[in-house]
């Protein structure tokens, strides 16, 4: 699906990701754990378009897309959910789908009906200005846009920083949704949440990975997890 | 949730072909109604200059495009056509038609420059070609713009009857044409392009991010919004039957900014409103000054000061303009209220 190999961002002269290896298969879901500043965020926003590398390869169903601009790279099936919640706060609800539909040439009641199916909340809200629904609303409406078209890879930037409980369990059943349908990589810091979906996790710690942990008990051993947050 | 919030929440309100004729008719209402308190001629330049702030407000209002040059498109529209009626033909809507597609095709040019910009820059940079072009017309190209004596022209009457050279043919004249302006600009605003490119002005990265190439929508609003401006240039020549330099002065751009501010940027109605609260405070001081000095018997300061007063007050007072003023009162009042 995606293989990253040898990877190094630098912003101008200080390097914050050095020679990082990665590779993700169709269907999984990995998560990245690590610190902050452990290079995570800007990982994700190489992967997505937004940096160039300095070295290094990645390489999308065989095909190198290192540097590609982000709207080539949505083209291709890259979904980016940023960790700021950023929606189009003055379009309504419905129209922040709508968007999302026409740019991936999806018809637009199909893409509404799939965001509804995931948060039939979406349904009520659908003409209110999206920068009036709660940060968890706007995760979620996000995530939806996310899943508009045909996506084949999700970069989700810790999707339930700072949100309520119950609103991190809404979150977790739509993922969980997702699972074996969409390849993901998601940054995230909420261990029940890493624990419960993670195929795979990678650890992360100043810009290199520490550890890749592919066993179940591993997955699950909630200790051992946090000593690398 | 109410019905009633439902609506008032809606920030790109969808139209239909009667929402649009009803549009129109409230703004032809509004004409009418101030055109039983201003001169014919006058109201006819007030609505040159309302396609104007119109064009201006898709590019600042709607997406999010501060230029400092836009008076660039006015004037070359208003030259194209005066340049076609002096050494091409008389025929005003050929004339027009050709002022129109030399802005059009000068902003597709310059487009592929200045769509590359944004914030400052871009504003400078179409500054920059803004007196470039002021000064091919005043200077390099003087031997047929006559430089600064300007240029006189005159064209046939439209269809064989109708005079722009009279004032309640020029006025119906600039009123459809206006009102053709605001429908285009309407049905483009609230068209899925249209909320694309307030998008583009909330975040273009997270637009680029759902797979839009970003560049190809600005470039061409930025050719849609020159090309009106050119339409409203060249209706200034043909009704004027003059133009000088002063049609492609950047100084003009001030004006723009000015009545879109006041109006409120991002809302038709907030450019029609605000155009009208300029022109009548920069047609009206002029005469109010000299009146109020000789009523008190002192020495006031020119008119261009209390203008520029004025406006900034305007400004800072109602910081999204009129029209935003309005809609924020209208929001915040409590749900399910219908007063």
């Amino acid at each position: 699906m995606i293989d990253i190999r040898h990877l190094e961002v630098a912003y101008g002269h200080a390097r914050v990701i050095h020679d990082l290896n990665l590779t993700l298969s169709p269907g999984e879901m990995v998560f990245i754990v690590g610190r902050n500043g452990a290079g995570k965020t800007t990982l994700l926003k190489t992967i997505a378009g937004l940096l160039k590398p300095t070295q290094g390869e990645i390489v999308f169903e065989g095909r190198p897309v290192a540097g590609e601009p982000p709207d080539k790279l949505a083209r291709s099936g890259f979904r980016f959910v940023a960790q700021d919640k950023k929606v189009f706060s003055s379009l309504s609800v419905r129209s922040n789908i709508e968007l999302a539909a026409h740019g991936a040439g999806e018809p637009v009641e199909v893409a509404w009906k799939k965001a509804v199916e995931i948060y039939p909340k979406l349904a009520e809200f659908r003409a209110l200005p999206a920068g009036r629904l709660s940060g968890g609303q706007r995760e979620i409406l996000l995530i939806g846009r996310a899943l508009v078209g045909n996506p084949r890879l999700l970069l989700i930037d810790e999707p339930t920083e700072g949100l309520a409980a119950i609103v991190i369990e809404e979150i977790f059943r739509i993922l969980k949704g997702m699972r074996q349908t969409v390849s993901a990589i998601i940054v995230e810091q909420n261990l029940s949440i890493v624990k419960r979906l993670a195929d795979r996790i990678y650890v992360m710690k100043e810009g290199r990975i520490i550890r890749e942990i592919n066993d179940q008990s591993g997955i699950t051993d909630s200790a051992r997890l946090e000593n690398y947050l | 949730m109410t019905a009633a919030t439902d609506l008032r929440g809606f920030a790109v309100r969808p139209y239909s072909p009667w929402g649009i004729v009803r549009e129109l008719a409230i703004v032809a209402a509004g004409l009418l109604l101030l055109s039983l308190v201003i001169k014919l001629h006058w109201m006819t330049n007030f609505m040159i200059f309302f396609i104007l702030v119109l064009s201006f407000d898709l590019l600042y209002g709607f997406m999010g495009h501060l230029s400092f040059g836009h008076m660039l498109y006015f004037g070359a529209g208003a030259y194209g056509t005066a340049l076609w009626l002096v050494y091409g033909g008389k025929s005003p809507l050929i004339a027009l038609a050709v002022g129109m597609l030399a802005a059009a095709l000068l902003a597709a040019g310059l487009g592929r420059i200045v769509m590359r910009t944004h914030g400052a820059p871009f504003a400078l940079i179409n500054m920059a070609f803004n007196e470039i072009g002021h000064f091919m017309i005043q200077s390099p190209l003087s031997g047929v713009t006559q430089g600064e004596d300007g240029l006189s022209c005159s064209a046939d009457n439209i269809f064989g009857i109708i005079n722009l050279y009279k004032d309640g043919w020029a006025f119906g004249f600039a009123a459809v044409m206006l009102l053709a302006v605001f429908a285009l600009l309407r049905v483009l605003t609230a068209s899925p392009y249209g909320i694309l490119v307030r998008s583009i002005k909330e975040n273009e990265q997270r637009v680029k991010f759902l797979g839009y190439n970003t560049f190809r929508y600005k470039w061409v609003t930025f050719v849609i919004a020159s090309t009106v401006a050119a339409l409203s240039g060249g209706m200034f020549t043909l009704v004027q039957g003059f133009i000088s330099p002063r049609v492609i002065s950047p100084f003009g751009n001030v004006d723009i900014i000015f009545a879109v501010l006041i109006g409120g940027a991002g809302t038709l109605y907030g450019a029609l409103i605000g155009g009208t609260v300029f022109m009548l405070i920069k047609n009206f001081l002029p005469v109010l000054i000299p009146e109020l000095a000789t009523l008190l018997n002192m020495k006031l300061p020119q008119w261009e000061m209390w203008l520029g007063i004025v406006l900034l007050v305007i400004v800072f007072s109602v910081r999204k303009g009129i029209v935003g003023a309005v809609l924020a009162k209208w929001r915040q009042r409590p749900c399910g209220s219908t007063t």
